[in-house]
């Protein structure tokens, strides 16, 4: 099993070299066969005798981060959607991309993307799964961008980044809290420990997590914005990623964690309710969409808002209609947008409002445009996959129960019904704006750039194959049914369920009758579509999420700059005040937080008149060199205080401090006045008088703060200090009476040869850029 | 035996004389240099293995025994940050004749390169507090005589905020050390931490700790203490803003790291509970700020604040896996700083501008480039499965076991601006039209030590099941103080 993802990442590798050879044979051949083999390999499992499957690969074990691969019904299905639809997407790609183009950087992409959306599939480990999952997004994006000179490509391919790594960051979230509570990063443990999970005070946080990331990446309301954009990308991967495999990873989330939360009423609530707006509001849109690319964008997200919601009905005929249409979905769907691409390709353009009339120049491609649409449609034929899935949407609509449910559910299962046929009468609408419009009524052929004509045989065979799976499955529906979409229905419900038989026929029954209407009123509102299409000019109007995109990005940037601009001004002095501000607001809470000022006069040498004259006039200096006006002044009277330290060190009997202290003071002082006598003036600041306030404030109260620190620290003596070990060994082991000097070039020489090292760093700094200025200056 | 741990501290200032000494043959300095951190990273390498196999090394200076004299404690944490300095500083010394021009290099560039190293394995290396402040001062006097290097007049302007500032903080640093030694009347961080666990960290202790909290988060560059950090860090040459990314503001947050996971460990609810709150707020503005430029080099020295957010944010959370989390975290902000740094640097040498606004396309003559940013891109924002990641979860699920969900989803949140942040630069300056007239500079040198520091990211991710375990070891030593006293005082 771990193969099948390895095997693609592996090869990915090796694109590059076979590229070189796409003159003379399209890298693509040598691609298909990678899908098609994995389709192959899968393809076995399929029987009614199906069982699980585990396999485990050690990665980061200590950390609970393993490839423990796991193949049940649902990954079956998806693993062959991915591996089947890959096949034909490269297949179709072989004649969509002329050599011309950097076919290297494409297959390397398609290859990373599928084997990450086999790593979603197939991992049991959430950690791993959600690696792939945003491997997944990084391919997406790269493949949206892939004709990264277009602005359009580089927007969306951002848009869709953004919007799915967000989801995925969340879903990331939801997966961290599942496993603190649950103690396994493995999704089959915790489904056996959903009662733990059900009873954890966070379920509501895990559930949106998770949710946000299934919603972003399935591109439901209102995440659905990147999924329109994304449309950039080259036709065979909007049809692979974002119809058929990648957008279905946000269902293939809800379907393997819905075992936990079925029961859980605000699954039901969220789920449901975002999926049915998003079957409308997708619906309602498709049909304003010009670009035919951007009506099956619209469609595709209408589809996955249907499924979600039957998702999220969690009966057992809404779960296995939902797996149903995950699969007639991506033919129907794969199928159209290929169409759509034969058709841009063919006539160079893929506005609707230009096209028209096509049937008699493309016949095929009208063939399958019709079966595909029409499936899409619902139409009820019994040839059509499309309806069996709408029908049981229906079914499962119309027999959801609100037994014990609060009020609110309770009204959520009396609408549900009319919403599902008002959003299914708009996708009739589209199915069929999309058909006629683009083959039926009259031709524009001068509006063309190209001259339109049938496509190649080669583009052809893979939407051949898809139309096909639409009316195969639509003949035999239970061909695919008991070998794998029932146990696909069953990993999703966590049992197993009696067997389903579908049939084409009912009876008169209510479904039935839905279908009927959404058919009828959908006629009708195809052909007034002009009439009515005002409406759109109310809803959504000038409302639109797209522009809440752009504006929520451009304030990101703007906010964020007016917000830094404000602070970061270059003002030393600002920067100062706030760090010192800063400093001392929380210092000072912390010390009456703690208690930690005491003060006591106990231990403290008496204070005679010298001192106190002494300490008087390096106050007095202090103080005078703030108000000060002149250069020389202002060292001279800084000196003052430097001085009077030296002094204080020579009434308290420290000699060689006091002598160090009056070196380094006079030293100072001369170098100062040499460096002032180049420097400007002193100027007088403007500054209001509320900042002179607040910085009169901040440095008054640091010096009352440091003052408190330090009589506090004073007062606090509780131990003895290493100071009489150092008297006492200072000659015993030092061999000096000095103890100073002892301490420095013994005791604590490491410290010195630092000191000493930092001086000859400071004069070789000085003398570098000293004599580097100099050098400038002489060229 | 126990004289391995002064070697990596030694043989970068040995190396850095003898630099100084050749300054004038440029040819010569470059080899020697490279000889020479190649040399060193082995030897750090081989002492690492043995503290790791062996238990730390403790080195008593001097002969004067603890708690008197100066301590050297090459511990699993120190070592494995001199490691990863080494690292950073062997990329740098293979760049650093690439982007420099002869002149900068012949003053001296060399020997205050090796001086910085020495510093900064010091700080990491040293177990006495005072010495933690000298080797303070080696570092940021190497630091000052490297930003002004080249003497532009905009790295005049900045340097001097720069130096102001961290003068100001090392004036406050001593005088927290002299407070702290009033109290405790002792130096050594074992001996301290001894003592403050005797009385309970009661009275003006916690005061004292919270002032020595914001001398190193002004180092560290934490909010709201960053505002000299951005903008000094981009005025010098790359591959000193590399340096400075990389090495100077993890020596304030590694600083944090142990003293309040040593010594002031007593008043959790107080201090260690801030510290989250410094940690969102260090990530809100750090990506605000990231965010609110067009200038690439800014883009990534913004970045550095919310990594720092990151890490102190395990420190805050204070439990085993948000400790293992923050010194992974710590390790791999190390390396790809390093790299974004380089990478950036290199993009605006051949761009020949570092505004974003002037220059796209760039990915049809420097593919690698491109494709490098992109790949550095992801492991910033923690994307699995690089170094990030690994950091980013043990730090998120140490949160998420303490219930602390708020900063949890900050940090989610976080993690996605950091990656649009990057990504910018990738689709703005690398995707788009090919500009046929561009005239392509040589790249040759600048790629190798950025691949050769990418590879260590991918490495720390992929092969996390053969690092965390280290990691994870010295976590559990962090969260029990007793081993450290115990191994430095023998009792």
């Amino acid at each position: 099993m771990i193969f099948t993802v390895l095997i693609p990442l592996l090869l990915a590798c090796f694109v590059p070299l076979i590229s070189k050879l796409k003159d003379k044979i399209h890298t693509g051949i040598f691609i298909f066969f990678i899908p098609f083999v994995i389709f192959l390999y899968y393809i076995q499992f399929v029987g009614s005798d199906f069982t699980t499957m585990k396999q485990t690969i050690n990665w980061i074990p200590s950390l609970g981060v393993n490839f423990n691969f796991y193949l049940d019904g649902l990954s079956l299905l998806f693993v062959l959607l991915i591996s089947g639809i890959g096949a034909l997407v490269v297949l179709y790609s072989i004649y969509y991309l002329g050599k011309d183009e950097r076919l290297g950087h494409f297959y390397v992409y398609l290859l990373m993307f599928m084997a990450a959306m086999l790593g979603v599939v197939l991992s049991d480990n959430i950690y791993v799964l959600y690696t792939f999952w945003e491997l997944t997004s990084i391919s997406s994006f790269l493949l949206i961008g892939y004709w990264h000179f277009n602005e359009r490509s580089r927007y969306g391919a951002l848009k869709s980044m953004l919007i799915t790594v967000f989801g995925g960051l969340s879903m990331f979230g939801a997966f961290i809290l599942l496993s603190v509570i649950t103690d396994t990063t493995s999704i089959q443990s915790m489904i056996e420990q959903k009662d733990i999970i059900l009873n954890s005070t966070y379920l509501p946080f895990i559930l949106v997590l998770l949710l946000l990331g299934a919603f972003t990446k399935s591109a439901q309301f209102p995440f659905h914005i990147w999924l329109p954009d994304a449309m950039e990308a080259p036709t065979p991967v909007s049809a692979y990623l974002h119809s058929a495999t990648m957008v279905k990873a946000g269902l293939f989330l809800v379907a393997r964690f819905s075992p936990i939360f079925s029961s859980y009423e605000w699954f039901f609530i969220i789920v449901s309710i975002v999926g049915i707006i998003t079957l409308c509001w997708g619906s309602y849109m498709a049909v304003r969409q010009t670009d035919l690319k951007a009506i099956l964008a619209f469609s595709t997200i209408s589809q996955l808002g249907m499924i979600m919601a039957m998702l999220g009905f969690g009966t057992d005929l809404a779960i296995y209609a939902a797996v149903f249409h995950i699969l007639n979905h991506a033919t129907f769907k794969g199928s159209l947008f290929m169409v759509a691409g034969i058709v841009d390709h063919e006539t160079g353009t893929r506005d609707i409002r230009k096209l028209g009339g096509l049937l008699t120049f493309m016949p095929m491609t009208a063939t399958l445009a019709l079966f595909g649409t029409f499936s899409m449609a619902g139409i009820p034929l019994p040839f059509l996959n499309g309806f069996y899935s709408k029908e049981l949407f229906f079914d499962s609509s119309i027999h959801l129960t609100s037994n014990g449910l609060s009020s609110f559910a309770e009204f959520l299962v009396q609408v549900i019904p009319y919403l599902a046929v008002f959003g299914s009468i708009f996708t009739f609408v589209y199915s069929m704006y999309f058909f006629f419009g683009v083959f039926g009524g009259k031709n524009q052929l001068s509006l063309l750039p190209k001259k339109p004509h049938e496509a190649p045989i080669g583009m052809l065979i893979s939407p051949i194959i898809l139309v096909l799976g639409v009316i195969v499955i639509g003949l035999f529906p239970n061909l695919v049914n008991g070998t794998f979409l029932a146990h696909a229905a069953d990993a999703v419900k966590g049992t197993v369920a009696e067997e389903l038989h579908i049939l084409f026929w009912h009876g008169w029954k209510t479904p039935l009758i839905m279908s009927l209407t959404v058919v009828g009123i959908g006629i009708v509102l195809t052909l007034t579509r002009k009439k009515w299409a005002g409406v759109y000019r109310f809803i959504p109007g000038k409302l639109s999420l797209f522009k809440l995109y752009d504006i929520v990005l451009e304030k990101l940037n703007s906010v964020s700059k007016g917000i830094t601009k404000q602070y970061m001004t270059g003002s030393l002095r600002l920067y100062v005040a706030i760090i010192l501000g800063v400093t001392l607001t929380l210092t000072f809470i912390t010390m009456f937080a703690t208690g930690g000022v005491t003060i006591q006069f106990d231990n403290l040498a008496d204070v005679r008149v010298i001192e106190v004259s002494v300490v008087f006039i390096m106050i007095v200096a202090a103080i005078g060199t703030i108000f000060a006006r002149n250069n020389v002044a202002i060292i001279l009277i800084a000196g003052v205080v430097g001085y009077g330290v030296a002094v204080l060190f020579v009434i308290y009997r420290a000699p060689d401090l006091a002598l160090t202290q009056l070196v380094i003071e006079t030293v100072s002082v001369v170098l100062f006045l040499l460096c002032f006598y180049h420097m400007p003036k002193l100027r007088k600041r403007d500054e209001t008088k509320s900042s002179k306030s607040i910085n009169i404030i901040i440095s008054v109260g640091f010096g009352a703060l440091m003052t408190i620190i330090g009589i506090s620290a004073h007062s606090s003596k509780w131990f003895d200090s290493i100071a009489d070990y150092f008297i006492e060994t200072s000659y015993k082991l030092g061999g000096g009476h000095n103890i100073v000097n002892v301490i420095l070039v013994d005791m604590r020489g490491f410290d010195t040869l630092f000191e000493i090292t930092v001086l000859g760093i400071a004069a070789l700094a000085i003398f570098s850029l000293v004599k580097l200025k100099k050098n400038k200056e002489a060229e | 035996m126990s004289n391995l741990a002064v070697l990596p501290i030694i043989i970068p200032l040995i190396s850095g004389i003898i630099l100084a000494f050749f300054h004038k043959k440029v040819t010569v300095s470059r080899w020697l240099t490279r000889i020479l951190t190649i040399g060193n990273l082995g030897l750090v390498s081989y002492i690492t293995w043995i503290v790791f196999n062996e238990g730390s090394i403790i080195l008593e200076t001097g002969g004067w025994e603890a708690p008197y004299g100066i301590i050297l404690v090459a511990d699993p944490l120190a070592i494995t940050l001199v490691l990863t300095t080494n690292i950073v500083a062997t990329a740098c010394a293979f760049y650093a004749s690439h982007s420099m021009n002869i002149k900068e290099e012949t003053h001296y560039f060399y020997a205050f390169f090796f001086f910085l190293i020495t510093g900064v394995s010091g700080a990491f290396l040293t177990g006495d507090l005072f010495n933690l402040f000298v080797f303070f001062e080696v570092l940021l006097m190497a630091s000052y005589a490297l930003i002004v290097l080249g003497g532009g007049k905009v790295q005049l302007r900045e340097s001097i905020k720069y130096v102001l500032i961290n003068l100001f903080s090392s004036v406050l640093f001593v005088t927290a050390v002299a407070f702290l030694y009033s109290v405790v009347g002792t130096v050594n961080m074992a001996h301290i931490a001894e003592r403050v666990q005797e009385v309970d960290q009661k009275g003006i202790l916690t005061t004292i700790a919270v002032l020595l909290f914001f001398v190193f988060a002004t180092k560290a560059a934490l909010f709201p203490l960053y505002y000299w950090m951005p903008k000094s860090y981009i005025v010098p040459n790359p591959v000193v803003s590399a340096l400075f990314g990389a090495l100077l503001t993890k020596v304030g947050i590694y600083s944090i790291l142990r003293v309040f996971s040593l010594i002031f460990v007593y008043k959790l609810d107080l201090t260690h509970h801030a510290f989250i709150w410094f940690a969102g707020l260090s990530m809100i503005f750090g990506i605000i700020g990231a965010l609110s430029t067009s200038n690439i080099k800014l883009i990534v020295a913004y970045n550095i604040i919310p990594a720092i957010g990151f890490i102190i944010m395990g420190i805050g959370v204070f439990n085993q896996d948000a400790m293992s989390g923050a010194v992974y975290y710590l390790v791999h902000d190390m390396i790809i700083k390093c790299a974004l740094f380089l990478l950036v640097g290199t993009i605006a040498y051949v761009a020949g501008t570092s505004d974003l606004r002037k220059f796209s396309g760039l990915i049809h003559y420097y593919p690698v480039l491109g494709w490098l940013l992109f790949v550095s891109a992801f492991i910033l924002a923690g994307v699995p499965p690089f170094s990030g990641f690994i950091g980013k979860l043990l730090l998120l699920k140490g949160a998420l076991t303490n219930d602390e969900i708020v900063i949890v989803v900050l940090g989610l949140l976080s993690s996605l601006l950091i990656l649009y942040s990057i990504m910018k630069i990738f689709i703005q300056g690398f995707w788009g039209e090919k500009d046929e007239s561009f005239v392509k500079k040589p790249t040759k040198g600048f790629v190798g030590p950025v691949v050769f520091l990418l590879a260590f990211s991918v490495i720390l991710g992929i092969g996390a099941e053969f690092i965390y375990p280290s990691i994870d070891t010295i976590s559990t030593y962090l969260l029990d103080p007793e081993v450290y006293i115990d191994s430095v005082l023998k009792e």
